[in-house]
């Protein structure tokens, strides 16, 4: 029996097999004989959320778009497929042709979230390929990139090479080099040593020695002699978004993925300089698309496909340059095809109103905004840059337009927190509800909700809150039961909160360091995997990898760092500098705001890039 | 007018849906130029329906679905344009047009006809089906989401024979009396005192009854 044959047979026997069959229309299909490199892109979840994420899409067409790579997607399975893999001797597959991963020759992997680590090491034993780097002579080569290869740290020992940065250029780079490494028949060290001094972003964390202080901290990381890597890694940057490759088909999934549409990135970056956001810094600077490259796109990808949604997506689409225009000629041009516009993201002091009413022509879901802090003092200090007047603007301009619905995210724990700002947020959940009774009953929709969301706050690496410690778990179940006791208060408010356990261990690994990759193969081991799914996450078998390899949680997580520490990933330049960073917390304690750059350069770091700030 | 395709389903593509399906077709239709009619209303949708629902790892030779659309399009060009939007897996075996007044599909179908293949035991499955054709009645229980009932499973398999390792039966499919393939192969292999192997199912035809009484396939009536 072949291995798709016995793939099949496991199909009648779990959950969902849509998430298994492969083949879904737009998939790529190549000759495998006729190609030089095969390139697995294995996503740390499940297909459904996998299937969801740009920069797999991104990737996966511009590697196929190669005559000479053929780029094969693989995704975790979920549990009860993977236990009857592991029963049968089936080993982790690609979706396309169905072949074991262990025979392609780079494995890459996107590290978009801390909590998919353990997926990580999951399908490594599924695949049947070494867990350490050091082990591995004709396993593929491992490569990770995504928001969390900013900190590889905590994965180093497991990972051959981390790409930082935007990886349009950079994976064709590792692609090129592995063509030229097969046909020298040269090593996997030959290859690893040309990868790091070749290509833009690339780090091969095998190739530096950390060294440690007394306290635990960090004294060094340095280039080990003779390798020739670089003492400090520049992140790559792909300059032009217009030019850059984009998909002109998506594959369409079986079954039913969590972004189930369109998914049209107008712009990368983000201008405005939130404290506690990594994405805001590290995706620096804005680099748009032009319209008529959006709407070419769009074009393309609505025949393509048949979806019936475009999103607008980026990390702040309020920010586009010319959103009005954008919106109307999209709704313009797709309005007869019933094609819906969407518009996540939004910002609440934005120029909202007209697009709303273009949008919302053809659709009209609950209005997301996303004040973050419940007073404007702690505002200043995440620099959010908005007001309540802006909240209070944005919302009733919403409910006058028609909109019903809000939802309010907001953070726990934010450094410099206090009991009363979060009384603030009950209070600004008060005000936004008082703002939608303020319409009159004629011109609004009748069904008014509001949906506060609150997550715990976890300090990430290249922001400014980078020292801080994470606050302390008793008293943010103190702040959360709070929150609920005043929300209660308030008629038509919902109220969704994140459980801390969680963003406890986010907060350990995204600024662990290489010891931590310990605690990861021990948990592992201990069975842990698919942490993010809060009913997956297994609390004590987490407590018992700590106990175990003897690391303690709280160093990483509830440590208040100083300004000269060495930081584990202080070797990894995200673009904006460290003198930015610190000036930015420093800024932060004394709740002073820093403006958006647009309107005038504040010096972050970027300028040393080439071509990269205008 | 009303548009009716008459297509298979294959290969991996037996563990879709029906959901999924029906989500796949829509997205199929979107990447056609048909012009798909959508029900006036507070929240318009596809005119769009499938004759019948097939269950999750059965392939089929004869799925119907049918819909509405706005002015008018050759059947060639009917065929061509949905079959480039379709997967090899989903094979367009007919295409015809249908007046708008005609009655849905859906609602014309009074029993299908399946091709049942175990994968192995295929002489006692035989030997039971032999002994269940002598039979006038046999009780099972049929699950539903709703809870279990006892049917006459004997008297909703309105014929069977028996190939060389396969079995083709005619069961019912009306919203009161159902006879499932699964329950069918259940009820064999307690005749046959045997625990149910593996099997394929394939649908071979979906029927109905003309004024006369006569059983003819849906797409002809």
């Amino acid at each position: 029996m072949t291995l798709s044959e016995r793939i099949d047979e496991l199909m009648p026997l779990v959950q969902k097999p849509s998430r298994y069959i492969g083949n879904e229309y737009n998939a790529v299909m190549k000759d495998a004989s006729k190609i030089d490199v095969r390139y697995a892109f294995l996503f740390p979840d499940v297909y459904e959320v996998g299937m969801s994420h740009l920069g797999m899409k991104i990737l996966y067409h511009t590697l196929n778009k190669r005559e000479d790579t053929w780029c094969e997607r693989v995704f975790t399975p979920w549990p009860d497929m993977h236990r009857l893999m592991s029963e049968r001797n089936i080993p982790l597959f690609s979706m396309e042709s169905r072949t074991p991963v262990k025979e392609f020759d780079i494995l890459g992997i996107t590290l978009m979230y801390e909590m998919s680590y353990t997926n990580i090491l999951l399908c490594l034993k599924l695949a049947g390929i070494p867990l350490y780097a050091k082990d591995r002579t004709d396993s593929p080569i491992v490569i990770c990139g995504g928001t969390c290869a900013y900190n590889p740290e905590p994965l180093a020992p497991f990972v051959d090479v981390f790409t930082v940065g935007d990886g349009e250029n950079a994976i064709h780079q590792t692609v090129d080099l592995m063509k030229a490494c097969k046909q020298k028949g040269f090593s996997k060290q030959e290859y690893l040593t040309r990868v790091a001094q070749q290509v833009e972003g690339a780090y091969v964390p095998s190739m530096y020695d950390i060294e440690y202080n007394p306290d635990n901290t960090v004294k060094s990381v340095t280039p080990k002699p003779g390798t020739g890597a670089k003492p400090m890694v520049y992140k790559a940057l792909v300059n032009d978004l217009t030019a850059a490759d984009y998909p002109e088909k998506l594959i369409v999934p079986y079954g039913e993925v969590i972004h189930d549409r369109i998914m049209l990135e107008i712009f990368r970056g983000c201008t405005r300089g939130c404290r506690f956001c990594q994405a805001g810094m590290v995706y620096r600077p804005v680099r748009e698309r032009s319209i008529d490259r959006l709407m070419e796109i769009a074009e393309k990808l609505v025949s393509a496909t048949g979806f019936d949604e475009i999103s607008l997506m980026s990390l702040s689409s309020g920010d586009y340059s010319c959103l009005p225009e954008l919106a109307h000629e999209m709704v313009e041009r797709f309005i007869k095809k019933r094609v819906k516009i969407s518009l996540p993201s939004q910002r609440i002091d934005a120029f909202l109103k007209d697009t709303l009413k273009e949008t919302q022509k053809v659709r009209k879901t609950a209005l997301t905004l996303a004040p973050e802090a419940g007073t404007q003092r702690l505002r200043d200090v995440i620099n959010k840059g908005v007001t309540e007047e802006d909240l209070m603007r944005a919302v009733t301009d919403a409910f006058s337009e028609g909109w019903s619905a809000v939802k309010l995210y907001f953070m726990i724990g934010l450094p410099t927190e206090t009991d009363e700002d979060i009384l603030g947020i009950a209070d600004l959940a008060a005000k936004v509800r008082r703002c939608y009774f303020s319409v009159p009953k004629d011109k609004r929709s009748p069904g008014f909700r509001i949906t506060v969301s609150a997550s715990v706050f976890v300090p990430k690496p290249d922001t400014p809150f980078q020292w801080c410690a994470q606050l302390d778990s008793e008293t943010v179940r103190h702040r959360q039961l709070l929150l609920k006791q005043e929300l209660d208060k308030i008629k038509g408010v919902d109220y969704k909160y994140h459980e801390m356990d969680v963003s406890y261990h986010e907060a350990v690994f995204s600024r662990g360091d290489r010891r931590c990759a310990e605690v990861l193969k021990a948990a592992s081991d201990l069975g842990c995997e698919f942490d993010g799914w809060s009913e997956m996450f297994n609390k004590d078998a987490w407590q018992k990898a700590f106990e175990t390899t003897g690391i303690d949680p709280e160093f990483y997580a509830s440590r208040t760092r100083s300004l000269d520490e060495v930081l584990p990933w202080s070797h990894i330049d995200c673009g904006v500098s460290i003198q930015y960073l610190k000036s930015e917390y420093q800024k932060a304690m004394k709740g002073e705001i820093t403006p958006d750059c647009r309107k005038g350069c504040n010096g972050c770091g970027l300028m040393r890039y080439e071509g990269a700030c205008r | 007018m009303k548009l009716v395709y008459v297509f298979g389903k294959e290969g991996r593509l037996r563990f879709l849906s029906h959901l999924d399906l029906q989500r796949f077709l829509m997205r199929a239709l979107n990447r056609t130029d048909l012009q798909i009619a959508y029900s006036k209303g507070f929240n318009p949708h596809p005119l769009l329906s499938l004759a019948g629902a097939l269950a999750m790892g059965y392939e089929s030779d004869y799925e119907v679905f049918e819909l509405r659309i706005e002015g008018s399009v050759s059947k060639e060009y009917a065929h061509e344009t949905m079959k480039n939007a379709l997967p090899e897996e989903l094979p367009i075996k007919d295409v015809f047009f249908a007046e708008d007044n005609h009655p849905s599909y859906m609602s014309l179908v009074r029993m299908s006809d399946f091709t049942i293949t175990p994968a192995e035991d295929f002489e006692a499955v035989k030997e039971a089906a032999l002994k269940f054709l002598e039979m006038d009645s046999y009780m099972g229980i049929r699950r539903t989401k709703t809870g279990e009932r006892e049917v006459d499973a004997r008297k909703l398999c309105k014929e069977m024979s028996i190939s060389i390792c396969s079995l083709k039966a005619r069961l019912m499919l009306t919203e009161q009396e159902t006879l499932k393939p699964d329950l069918l192969m259940e009820t064999l292999c307690k005749i046959a005192d045997i625990s149910v192997p593996q099997y394929r199912v394939r649908r071979n035809a979906l029927l109905g009854c003309d004024d006369c009484g006569n059983i003819k396939l849906i797409t002809d009536l």
